[in-house]
């Protein structure tokens, strides 16, 4: 499995044995995050980080664990009633001219979104990745609500892909006829694109 | 008889401690995490929260407003902790464009009510829910909204006691993790819920809401 580094900059003591060890590159950068795009995960970085400040993650995550029905209805409800004492406390704290109670209120409302999305991980909404955060997505695209960004929630779409429909893993072919090179999707009837080939003329790739 | 704190699991063994705990005054807090007294239960009588509630979980036809705000800032957090920085910034787009309304006129005494209904029924349900469902991530999680929804009851009741007085040379810190609120100077053990370090509160600022 893949495997890419990543810098936890807390721990960084600069040491910089990364920068001479690293085969791409990849550890030197201006905002000193590892250039994903170039780490090709050897690892030799965090084995030679002095102060283990460097870890190696998966390149793709693992499908999320299945969450059982009542546990999600009964998150979003739970998630529903935190959200109103945060929608309360925020009101609260707009309205009020007492320092203490405005702090307070502020505190409530940051506490308050903590649980709900804590609570949320566990209902399903743990991976960008999943479907369950993939299908949302794509229904609030077919009927936005007012001032959904739509543009920006298609192009997570595009950057994110969905790692856990069933059936929709994607195989490359190459066609002995025309050559052309595609994918397609696992289940999907297997011809050429381009020129129409049938099945017994692709090759896998 | 040992008592222990509901929140962070303090224990106050009143043989170790030479003074029964009903003697103790009532203001006395918890020395790690200040919860106040009646956040105590005696050992065996631990409440393991099983208290059949009648009604289901009400399924949603449609999410509402103010917890999609919060599903989406939660991916930004699943997108920041893959190291996708862009893609965190396009979920916290999302999230900012759904909140939740706060209806009519609120008081303190509305944010408790709601914290109440929230602590007695609402995370009973996922408790019951993830027992059912032996989801160990779902029970831990309610086990910290819990806690920290306790903490915040005791807290607005301390306020409704002693209003101004209770935060007038007082910090407000929050453990950016679990949600924690903690009234005094800046941290320096962990968070009494989440066991996270000190740094990682954030002290609440006054000035514009």
């Amino acid at each position: 499995m893949k495997r890419i580094a990543v810098r936890n900059l807390r721990l960084c003591t600069k040491d910089c044995l990364c920068l001479y060890v690293c085969p791409t590159g990849a550890t030197d950068t201006e905002d000193s995050i590892i250039d994903a795009s170039r780490c090709i995960g050897c690892g030799s970085c965090a084995d030679a980080c002095p102060s283990s400040a460097i870890s190696m993650v998966v390149a793709e995550y693992p499908p999320q664990q299945r969450k059982d029905k009542d546990v999600c209805d009964a998150v979003l409800d739970a998630a529903d009633c935190r959200s109103r004492l945060e929608a309360m406390a925020k009101k609260i704290a707009a309205e009020t001219e007492e320092d203490g109670l405005r702090r307070l209120m502020k505190a409530i409302a940051m506490s308050s979104r903590l649980s709900s999305e804590d609570l949320l991980r566990e209902g399903g909404y743990m991976l960008p990745q999943s479907s369950v955060s993939q299908d949302l997505i794509h229904s609030l695209i077919a009927d936005p609500p007012e001032g959904f960004p739509t543009a920006e929630a298609r192009e997570l779409l595009r950057r994110i892909p969905c790692n856990d429909r069933e059936g929709k893993k994607e195989e490359s072919y190459r066609c002995s006829v025309c050559f052309s090179e595609f994918t397609l999707d696992d289940g999907e009837e297997a011809a050429c694109p381009m020129c129409h080939a049938p099945k017994e003329k692709l090759e896998r790739l | 008889m040992k008592y222990i704190c509901q929140v962070c699991g303090y224990v106050y063994d009143e043989e170790a401690e030479g003074i029964p705990f009903s003697e103790l005054p009532d203001d006395w807090a918890c020395p790690m995490c200040r919860a106040p007294k009646n956040l105590f239960e005696a050992e065996e009588e631990s409440d393991d929260g099983s208290a059949a509630i009648a009604e289901g979980p009400e399924s949603f036809e449609k999410i509402p407003a103010g917890v999609l705000s919060a599903i989406f800032s939660n991916l930004a957090r699943g997108a920041e902790k893959q190291y996708r920085s862009d893609e965190a910034g396009l979920f916290r787009k999302l999230s900012a464009s759904f909140s939740a309304k706060a209806e009519g006129t609120e008081s303190i005494e509305d944010a408790s009510t709601l914290n109440s209904d929230f602590l007695e029924r609402k995370l009973k349900a996922v408790r019951n829910a993830a027992k059912n469902a032996s989801d160990r991530g779902a029970l831990r999680a309610v086990t910290w909204a819990e806690k920290v929804a306790r903490i915040v009851g005791s807290i607005i009741e301390r306020y409704m006691k002693e209003g101004e007085d209770l935060l007038r040379y007082s910090d407000v810190w929050v453990c950016s993790i679990c949600g924690f609120v903690y009234i005094g100077p800046e941290p320096t053990g962990i968070c009494p819920v989440c066991k996270v370090p000190g740094w990682k509160f954030e002290r609440i600022e006054g000035g514009d809401a």
